[in-house]
Formats: C-alpha cells, sequence, structure tokens
C-alpha cells in the first residue's frame, strides 16, 4: 500500500497516484479523497456541484453523477491534520507520485472554522 | 406505569459553569501561593480563582486560541481534577498542613465540584481538535498498518525546543526549564495510561499491562521512570518533589500532559489512546536519544541522563508492543469500526505535541528577550506618555512581597513602574529587576509574574495589544 501525505487546499492539493489524479473535499456531508477527473470522459471532478439531493457530485461537463455517499463510506482511507491529509492508496509501495495544484469548487472547500 | 423522565445530556449554561469552576477553584489549596515554588506538598496548586469570574470556558477554544489564559486556566485546573485520581504523598511524611490539604484534595466536595466541570473543561481546552483532526473513509486493518508504518520514514530532527535551547542566551537555564516542563508527566509517569487496563477486555488488556511493568520498573522503585526522572532533576539542580515547578508549567505542557488523561479517563477515547500511545512509543526512541545528548552538552556531562537513555532502548520494545500486540490484536477483536478512533489518536497527539514545542521554543525566546523587553519599554512608554498610544491602563499599588503568580495576557502589556521595585518573572531563573521610571514589555501568551521588592510599588499595566504597532 503506498501512504501518501499532500495539501488539502492551496499549492500541493492534488495527489497524482500512477498518473491518477486525486484531491480532498469537505463538503457539507462530510470530506473524503475524490478523484480530480470524471470516470465519464475525463472532466475535472474537482470542479463538481453537488446536486439537489446532496448525495451527488455532478461533473461539469456532462453533469455525469457520482455517488458522494460511496466516496464516504467506501472511499480511500485518509486522515485530515490541519491543512494536511494523509491518504492510503490500495497501491504498490512503489508507485510512482506527484504533487501538483487543482482548484476546488466552492461546494467541495466546505467551511473552516478560521482561527 | 411509572413514570420516567426524559433522559437528556448533563450540561451546564455559562453561567453555572462559571460559578461551579469558581467554587472548585476557590478551595483554599488553591489560591494564589507567597512563594515561587511549592515545597513538598502535592495538593497546593495555583489556580487564580480570583480571575475566574472574566473568564468563559462554555465554548471550545480555537486551534489560535489554544495559547490563551482562558486554556492556561482550564488546563491547569483539569490537571487538577485528573490528578485527584491519584495517589501523591509528601516526600517527607505529612505536617499538619499537608494533612489538612491531603483531606481537601482527596475529599468528595473537592472531587464532585471537579467532576461537574470537568466534561465542559474538556470541550473547552480540546474541542479545536474536532476540526483539526478529521478521519475519513474507509480502513482496513491493511491500510491502518500501512499508514502506521509510514511513521518509521520520519526524518530523525531536532525539536523546535531542542533548537531553542542550544542556540538560547543561556542553554543550561533554558533546559532546567525545559525539564520543568515534563515533571507533570514525567514524575506520575504511565498513571493516565493504567486508567486503560481496569476492567475485563481479553489479551490485550495483559498485553498493556506489560508496558505498564516496564514503566514501573518491575516493582523495583530504584528502576521507576519516575525515580530515574527525580535523579535527573536533582543532577541539574532542580527539586523533584510533585509540583514544585507549579507555576512554571507553560500552557501546552499541562495541555499534553492532560491529553493523556483526558483519554484514559474518559473511555469513549479508549481507542484513540491506542493510537496516541503508538506515535508516543515509537517517536519517544529517537526523541530520548537526542534529549539525552543535549543535556549531557548543555551540563558538560553532569546531567543523569539514565531516563532518557532507559527510554532509547524500552521504547523500541514498546513502540513494538504496541503495534503488534495492542493495536492490531485490538482490531481483529473489535472489528475495523475502530480504527478511524485508533488514526485520530494518532494525529491528535501529534497536533497537540507540536503546539507543546513551539509554546516551550517560544517560552525560551521569551526568556532570553528579557533585556531588550526591557529596553522597548522606553520607546513604548514615550508613545503611551506622549498621548500617541492610548490602551485600557491598570493602576495598581502592591506592598513589599505582593507575588503576582505567574500568569499570562492575551494581548502585548507594557508593564510601567511610578516607583518602587519589581522582580519581573518570566521563567524558572530568569528575572528583571525594574526600578521606578523603567518597565517591560510583556508578549502575549507568556508566562510571567512578578514579585514586589521595594516596601510599596506603584504601577501601571497597559494593554496596548501589540507592542510592535506602539514603536512603528
Amino acid at each position: 500500500m503506498l501512504v501518501l501525505t499532500f495539501a488539502v487546499a492551496g499549492v500541493g492539493n492534488c495527489a497524482e497516484v500512477g498518473g491518477v489524479a486525486y484531491v480532498y473535499a469537505r463538503t457539507s456531508r462530510g470530506s473524503f479523497v475524490a478523484p480530480a477527473r470524471c470516470s465519464h470522459r475525463g472532466g475535472p471532478l474537482h470542479l463538481a456541484s453537488i446536486d439537489a439531493s446532496g448525495n451527488r457530485l455532478l461533473c461539469p461537463w456532462h453533469e455525469q453523477p457520482t455517488s458522494m455517499t460511496r466516496l464516504l463510506r467506501k472511499g480511500i482511507p485518509a486522515v485530515r491534520s490541519g491543512n494536511r491529509v494523509t491518504a492510503v492508496f490500495a497501491v504498490d509501495a512503489g508507485t510512482d507520485t506527484a504533487t501538483t495544484h487543482r482548484p476546488l469548487s466552492p461546494d467541495l472547500c466546505g467551511p473552516r472554522r478560521a482561527d | 406505569m411509572n413514570f420516567v423522565p426524559n433522559h437528556t445530556p448533563f450540561e451546564l449554561s455559562p453561567e453555572r459553569l462559571r460559578e461551579l469552576t469558581l467554587d472548585f477553584a476557590s478551595n483554599p489549596i488553591y489560591l494564589d501561593n507567597e512563594e515561587w515554588e511549592n515545597t513538598d506538598n502535592p495538593y497546593r496548586r495555583q489556580l487564580r480563582p480570583q480571575i475566574i469570574s472574566y473568564l468563559d470556558f462554555s465554548e471550545p477554544l480555537r486551534a489560535g486560541q489554544v495559547l490563551e489564559y482562558s486554556a492556561l486556566a482550564a488546563n491547569r485546573i483539569l490537571a487538577t481534577i485528573y490528578e485527584a485520581d491519584l495517589v501523591f504523598l509528601p516526600k517527607n511524611g505529612m505536617t499538619e498542613q499537608t494533612w489538612a490539604d491531603f483531606r481537601s484534595f482527596y475529599g468528595a466536595t473537592n472531587r464532585a465540584r471537579g467532576e461537574m466541570i470537568r466534561p465542559a473543561l474538556e470541550r473547552h481546552v480540546f474541542g479545536f481538535l474536532d476540526d483539526e483532526v478529521e478521519v475519513t473513509g474507509s480502513w482496513t486493518k491493511e491500510s491502518l498498518a500501512a499508514y502506521l508504518g509510514k511513521l518509521a520514514d520520519e526524518p530523525d530532527t531536532p525539536s523546535a525546543g531542542e533548537r531553542a535551547i542550544r542556540e538560547s542566551s543561556d542553554p543550561q537555564r533554558a533546559a532546567r526549564n525545559w525539564l520543568i516542563q515534563f515533571a507533570p508527566d514525567f514524575l506520575s509517569e504511565a498513571s493516565p495510561m493504567i486508567r486503560n487496563v481496569l476492567g475485563y477486555y481479553g489479551p490485550v488488556q495483559s498485553e498493556w499491562f506489560k508496558v505498564i511493568i516496564d514503566e514501573y520498573g518491575y516493582g523495583v522503585h530504584e528502576t521507576k521512570h519516575s525515580t530515574l526522572f527525580e535523579d535527573t532533576l536533582t543532577s541539574v539542580g532542580l527539586g523533584a518533589d510533585l509540583h514544585r515547578y507549579w507555576q512554571y508549567y507553560l500552557t501546552s505542557s499541562l495541555m499534553l500532559s492532560n491529553y493523556f488523561h483526558y483519554l484514559g479517563k474518559n473511555h469513549e477515547n479508549f481507542f484513540r489512546y491506542l493510537g496516541a500511545l503508538y506515535y508516543t512509543e515509537t517517536t519517544l526512541v529517537p526523541w530520548c536519544k537526542r534529549a539525552a545528548d543535549l543535556l549531557t552538552e548543555v551540563f558538560d556531562g553532569e546531567a543523569d541522563v539514565r531516563y532518557f537513555t532507559e527510554h532509547v532502548h524500552i521504547d523500541t520494545h514498546h513502540g513494538r508492543m504496541a503495534l503488534e500486540k495492542l493495536i492490531l490484536p485490538i482490531v481483529d477483536y473489535c472489528g475495523e469500526s475502530v480504527i478511524p478512533e485508533i488514526v485520530r489518536g494518532f494525529e491528535e497527539f501529534q497536533v497537540v505535541n507540536r503546539i507543546a514545542d513551539e509554546d516551550f521554543a517560544a517560552q525560551v525566546a521569551w526568556m532570553d528577550a528579557g533585556p531588550e523587553n526591557k529596553r522597548l519599554h522606553e520607546p513604548v512608554w514615550g508613545r503611551v506618555e506622549a498621548g500617541e498610544v492610548t490602551a485600557p491602563v491598570a493602576h495598581i499599588v502592591e506592598p513589599h512581597g505582593e507575588l503576582s503568580n505567574t500568569h499570562q495576557h492575551d494581548g502585548d502589556e507594557l508593564c510601567h513602574i511610578v516607583s518602587g521595585t519589581m522582580k519581573f518573572v518570566s521563567g524558572y531563573d530568569s528575572h528583571q529587576i525594574l526600578e521606578a521610571g523603567q518597565g517591560t514589555v510583556i508578549w502575549r501568551n507568556r508566562l510571567h509574574g512578578a514579585i514586589i521588592e521595594s516596601d510599596e510599588c506603584v504601577y501601571e499595566i497597559h494593554s496596548v495589544g501589540d507592542y510592535r504597532a506602539c514603536l512603528s
């Protein structure tokens, strides 16, 4: 397994693991590690909105829904501490990784209590 | 059918909480001391009840507030409440005074009042961790093992506190203050942990007991870890009686010690304790090695560092035991649903530990800056005197020997001596003498106190907020 730490927001908030990009999303229903690209046509899921039911992410390209319930309950195990998230990916520990930046939609960068 | 009332959560209104906290803290054993140190009386702790009516403990502090005065006051009270569960006796037998204090400290009134306010104070002090640490996703035993195993890759680098000691203008003073910060934890070492081995929960209970047997030196008092730490203290000229240096404990040092009591006292945090235990037992190995080297260097080989070298050895085992004998078996025993709590404890302890490290480093900088802060009085006072800076001011007159027990302020202040002489204390063995016309800048959140050395001292405290702004 691969353990990787990356930023919740700002520089380095996108973890690329074996060429697949992930971001940490904070929503009104909870937080989770989400793929940055939509499984439909590779749209920018990091810019998704949450649908009216509050249960699904909608990709901005084709409004393809992604289950938030699944990402919450069956998602990649992760822990956030402040602005740092550590996630455990079910891939070989030697898998290539990189951190980059992806902007997040307002629905995915839920409120943090200000200090 | 008999009437049964609705079961409701236990809550105190802010007013009732303040009232009960004041009831607790106004116990005569918690009033201000006339000396800087407590002498062989483990029941005396200065809780400054006269300030409590100005504090609000009813809401959790935010991350940026956990070093403010409210946190110091709450952590002092919490340490006192937790320790009523532990047995402390004076080193040199009971006197009439300590007998009376013993009865008061362990009496029903003290304990009942403490328990009433404890949940609210815990929420006040540790509630910020709910925001700071968040565990998500689907954890398995394998992902947990991979996550915890990552700790072995952490670089072995000196902490902020260690660097501060080496770079201090007075490394021995800084190191003594460092050791004082560990006293609330190390002298009653493993007491919070023991809270977890009471009860009945299978083989892990017995495995955990083995760790405790090590901590307690296998029943041989000379090898008990607290005995080794006492030897460290005395080897560098410090006293080893419990809470002698109560007034010099920083907010975060008490918070760190309280954190383990908080987890151990509230068994809903049982799994969190396991995560925190793994972190501390594993990282203690390199930390103790560095601490032994640092103390040897600073005290020219005179410091007894066996406490630290013992941990370098035994915690190699304890880290492994925490993982293989406690954490992974408890997951097998209870199921993977307990893993998020284990992970949370692992991360929470790091947050608290980091705060304590940075707080101590800041206190060393504060002690070292004593002469400069005294010098800065002149330009800041000049702005105040000229009316260019207006700030709330307190005019104070105190007699000879009046001791302002240690405290801190939420913003910078300027102390100006109108007449008389004040000894301004910014830590153990750290002070400036302030005469009429002199004074000092006081940094926010930095522990300090004062004693009047003249027949009378008239002085002013100006709450300037940010002293640097007064200089621009």
